[in-house]
């Protein structure tokens, strides 16, 4: 059964220089479509200036990220006739700089997670280039960190930030959360260095504890439980 | 006056995304209300000691004035406040005070890493391990403290529950 569904879509264009706007579109929608399958159709069908970025349609590539009726998620991870309304808005991520229409900028995202080493870190540099063994992890070191490497950096996390919002110089959820995951690495050597860089005002201090970061999560990481984490062995120093 | 780079509509959006808890759940409700609380608590001290200040001569306290003084101006200040306005203020005060503290000492423990889950793989449908049963008791607890505060207060100073 089609039913039609109102879609309000952010519009911005950079050369207009304007604030944006709020532009309708009335889809077809059927069980099982996604809001991405409508941003799609409407580019296809309605406006093909609509911008909207995405890329594997199965929440593996995190490109899609949107804010839904106020809610960040996946376009394609999002089915319509689930959200049950008539309306439904759809806006780009907040926190990133606009690039155009749902299209946002996430250089400050990539830049942070530079800047906090989000890398295994070794000291045995000969043994790296000509490796002879094996690093093994019993499961208990594994599960220390498993949790984490989920992350498919969409950065709705980032999004969702209300002290990013406020203070764009914290580092933010996931970048944050991604130095945890190399901090809890057992093959990682990188210890004393990553807390120093995380202990600091614009680090682990700022976080709140909101917990939006996690609540928005489509693959059920959990950063604000990384940030408590790593300022837990800030503390221990 | 706002600082360089920093737009008008910039500082209204951070002020939105700060105070509207949206659809992000009861953590962000913790959040909003610990900051809300905060922000209100400290501008009731410094009105607070202003007012009290006033008994010994406000900003000339260093030259203390005659008992007469004092007595005046805490018999005029408390004319001003003896009414249901600020009673219920009062209670309002008493409310975000239980609150900001209980609720304080919740995020302190969470943030030492204590009464939170343990990092395990995610699995569909299962809150986070940061969102734990021990976490959500303990805000649930903060606000029932906070209430019973505010009755408390409430009944001090208007008798509500008093026959």
């Amino acid at each position: 059964m089609v039913e039609k569904v109102k879609f309000k879509v952010f519009r911005y264009r950079p050369e207009d220089g304007g604030k944006g706007f709020y532009k309708e579109y009335e889809v077809p929608v059927k069980k099982g479509m996604t809001i991405l399958d409508g941003l799609i159709y409407i580019k296809e069908n309605i406006d093909p200036t609509l911008s909207v970025r995405y890329s594997c349609r199965m929440a593996i590539c995190g490109s899609c990220g949107v804010r839904v009726n106020s809610l960040e998620t996946l376009a394609c991870h999002t089915q319509v006739l689930e959200l049950k309304r008539r309306v439904i808005r759809v806006e780009p991520m907040r926190n990133y700089p606009l690039v155009k229409d749902l299209v946002t900028d996430m250089t400050p995202l990539f830049r942070k997670q530079k800047a906090l080493m989000t890398w295994l870190i070794r000291q045995d540099n000969v043994e790296q280039e000509n490796p002879t063994k094996q690093y093994l992890q019993s499961e208990e070191e594994l599960e220390r960190y498993l949790q984490f490497t989920y992350c498919i950096q969409c950065g709705l996390c980032y999004s969702a930030c209300p002290v990013v919002s406020t203070f764009p110089d914290f580092y933010g959820p996931q970048p944050l959360m991604k130095a945890y995951r190399y901090y809890a690495d057992s093959r990682d050597e990188g210890g004393e260095e990553r807390v120093r860089l995380v202990d600091r005002f614009e680090g682990v201090w700022r976080c709140h504890f909101a917990g939006s970061c996690s609540a928005v999560c489509p693959k059920g990481v959990d950063p604000a439980l990384a940030i408590q984490l790593l300022r837990r062995s800030a503390l221990k120093g | 006056m706002l600082a360089r780079g920093v737009s008008r509509s910039s500082v209204i959006q951070s002020l939105k995304v700060m105070l509207i808890p949206g659809r992000y759940g009861l953590e962000r409700w913790s959040y909003v209300l610990q900051r809300v609380s905060g922000v209100v608590v400290s501008l009731y001290f410094i009105a607070h000691v202003l007012e009290t200040g006033n008994f010994v001569g406000g900003i000339t306290v260093w030259s203390v004035p005659d008992y007469s003084f004092a007595e005046r101006a805490y018999e005029e200040t408390v004319k001003l406040l003896k009414n249901p306005i600020f009673d219920a203020g009062l209670a309002v005060v008493g409310f975000l005070v239980a609150l900001h503290t209980i609720n304080g000492i919740r995020l302190v423990l969470a943030h030492f890493g204590f009464s939170l889950g343990r990092p395990r793989r995610p699995e569909p449908f299962s809150p986070p391990p940061s969102f734990s049963s021990k976490q959500r008791a303990l805000f649930w607890l903060s606000i029932s403290l906070a209430v019973f505060a505010l009755l408390y207060t409430l009944d001090s100073l208007m008798k509500v529950f008093r026959p």
